[in-house]
């Protein structure tokens, strides 16, 4: 009886080690799983940092170049201008020194009446005359030369020029916020105006932009991150837009929150699309024009300032984008300033 | 009328307009911001150089430009953007057929020069007012004229010998310097070609030929065109066409057949061909011609021109 509980108890004592081992083995394998898993998650944030860096640098070569393009215009005026009121200014100089040159011509008869006879004095009543035919047309010359006025046309163009320079460059600064950073009180009207004129080059001569700007409170976020959503918003309706359309963009406060709607007439969003339209990597585009990432990038930012993002769309009609913000920044997360980083 | 040149500018923005008109205050200029007045106006006043802006909410500078080249063919045309996108490049060449293709900010005495020279020629040079050839001529003429595809992509070699093969003469080339050996043996009257071919830029060459040769078409054929290159293939290149891969059948035989009818009556008139001048290659150029080895220039300029068609010249 006893030697069969002694087997017994060894065979368990065996089979208990054996399971131990196994657990063991298993605990180990889980381990390194863990790690691998930890490992992978490490990659896919730094990987996704990387993609929202690069998304950042892709719409920041787009802002430039669209900046570029806006700059070109009053920058061809004004350096011409510029370079044409010189060349008016020496035409004018030649007339003054025609003006001169006929007031040195009055001023001889002077030397010739002192010793002047008869003869003479027939020929010097001839130079006046002449003196003065000269002096009034030198004189009516100048008077009537459009060149003052012209060169002065083209300078206070010029100066309105650099006002259109200068207002781009602020409208650029406020844009990025480079000289500011993390959360602060923004006017959301004048994003959109910024993110209006970064986008202008996508819009201009197809697409009409309506403004319904409501008077809005100061939201508390990250301004940057904003300007970023509405650029993404605009440009995916402009894109959305195959030849001319209209994209109308409402803003209004409601409640503590800040509603801003971008509608436009596209191609709206088909219904099996229309669930993944948040989604990181999924683009509609052909490869290579698209990250897949413009929404997705939209979600989040609006997402982490504690607000929401709703969409309506008619495929063929249209879509309307809706956000709604809370003004007081109240459910923003750590999560932004990290993204923002 | 009067001896001096008469300018019509188009731009949406007046200060620029001001601008231009100042700077030719010594030639009669009449502008609009209306882009759809300015058909009329070229012809009402007859002028000699347009000078459009492309962006413009009403119509777009090339769609102005190529109403004009209907309506007032005499003109010659030059395209004056801040954007030069693709869709403006592309326009520029296959539909208003521009002179030249000038960026804003311009050069005050780039500009000028470039308006007083387009003035002359659009006073002395004949006009050609349509490139297509009634159809016997037309029959004749492919049967005479060389085309020669500059191309090393041997799938593409194969599409382009398939759609042009029973048309015209073709012949094929993988090299710049295959290209000369042929050009210097058959008459050539139409060059089709990639912007590359293997590792080597052939634009220079592009440019070269049309430079010594300004009455041969060009349609160049590209897989991702740059602006900035299809830019300097209008100014310093004048090329014909601007074809982006994959050829179509369609667009492919047009072009070549109104290339020929082209290159047919530059033949019939070489002083038309003055319409068709390059603008020399400066140190800027991305692909300067005078960096092609001498060798290949002195080919290029001594191409006989019993084998050219302007022999008469």
């Amino acid at each position: 009886m006893l030697w069969i509980v002694v087997i017994a108890l060894l065979a368990g004592c065996g089979w208990l080690g054996f399971m131990l081992l196994n657990a063991q083995r298993e605990c180990r394998v889980l381990k390194a799983a863990h790690a691998e898993a930890d490992e992978e998650i490490k990659r896919l944030q730094a990987t996704q940092s990387q993609v929202i860096h690069t998304t950042k640098l892709a719409s920041l070569g787009q802002m430039v170049a669209g900046v570029a393009h806006e700059i070109n215009t009053p920058l061809g005026f004004v350096k011409s201008n510029v370079e044409v009121i010189g060349d008016l200014l020496d035409d004018y100089r030649k007339l003054v020194k025609q003006y001169d040159a006929a007031v040195q011509y009055c001023l001889q008869p002077v030397d010739l009446i002192f010793g002047a006879d008869k003869a003479s004095l027939d020929k010097l009543v001839k130079h006046v005359e002449d003196a003065r035919r000269k002096l009034f047309e030198a004189r009516t010359a100048l008077e009537k030369s459009p060149l003052l006025k012209d060169a002065k046309e083209l300078l206070s163009d010029a100066t309105e020029g650099l006002a259109q320079l200068g207002s781009l460059v602020m409208n650029l600064k406020g844009f990025s916020r480079v000289d500011r950073d993390g959360m602060d009180s923004m006017d959301l009207n004048e994003g959109l105006e910024s993110a209006l004129m970064i986008a202008q080059h996508q819009l201009r001569d197809r697409v009409k932009v309506v403004r319904h700007f409501g008077t809005l409170p100061k939201v508390r976020c990250m301004p940057s991150q904003m300007n970023q959503v509405f650029l993404n918003l605009i440009t995916n309706a402009a894109q959305a837009i195959d030849g001319d359309g209209t994209l109308t963009i409402e803003s209004k406060a409601s409640g503590g929150n800040v509603e801003i709607s971008f509608e436009d007439t596209g191609c709206g969003i088909p219904d099996d699309i229309l669930p993944k339209i948040f989604d990181p990597f999924f683009t509609t585009k052909p490869v290579g024009e698209g990250t897949g990432l413009g929404l997705s990038i939209v979600h989040k930012i609006v997402k982490g300032h504690g607000g929401t993002i709703k969409v309506r769309t008619t495929p063929k009609k249209g879509s309307v984008f809706t956000l709604s913000l809370p003004v007081d920044g109240a459910g923003a997360k750590q999560s932004v300033q990290a993204a923002a980083a | 009328m009067s001896d001096t040149l008469r300018i019509l500018l188009i731009d949406d923005e007046a200060r620029i307009l001001r601008a231009l008109k100042a700077l030719f205050r010594d030639y009669e200029t009449f502008q609009t911001t209306n882009p759809l007045e300015a058909v009329a106006l070229a012809k009402q006043h007859d002028v000699d150089v347009v000078i459009c802006d492309q962006r413009m909410p009403e119509k777009v500078g090339i769609d102005v430009l190529r109403d004009i080249k209907e309506a007032h063919p005499r003109a010659l045309r030059i395209l004056l953007t801040g954007y030069s996108d693709l869709k403006a490049v592309l326009g520029s060449v296959n539909e208003s057929e521009v002179f030249r293709f000038v960026n804003k900010p311009w050069d005050n005495t780039e500009l000028k020069t470039l308006v007083a020279g387009a003035g002359t020629i659009a006073r002395e040079a004949p006009v050609i007012v349509k490139d297509a050839l009634p159809q016997v001529e037309h029959d004749r003429a492919r049967t005479q004229v060389g085309v020669l595809v500059i191309e090393d992509d041997t799938t593409v070699q194969q599409r382009l010998r398939e759609i042009l093969q029973p048309y015209y003469r073709v012949n094929f080339a993988n090299t710049a310097e295959r290209a000369l050996q042929i050009m210097e043996q058959h008459e050539t009257g139409v060059v089709i070609s990639e912007t590359e071919a293997g590792r080597s830029d052939l634009t220079a060459l592009l440019k070269a030929l049309k430079q010594h040769h300004p009455h041969i078409a060009t349609v160049v054929i590209t897989e991702r065109a740059n602006a900035q290159t299809a830019i300097e293939l209008i100014n310093e290149g004048q090329v014909y066409r601007m074809l982006i891969k994959p050829v179509r059948m369609g667009t492919c035989r047009l072009s070549v057949d109104s290339a020929i009818g082209r290159y047919w009556q530059l033949k019939q008139n070489p002083q038309a061909a003055r319409r068709f001048t390059a603008a020399r290659s400066t140190e800027h150029s991305l692909h300067s011609p005078l960096r092609l080895p001498a060798a290949l220039l002195n080919r290029i300029r001594s191409l006989p021109g019993r084998l050219l068609g302007t022999a008469r010249v």
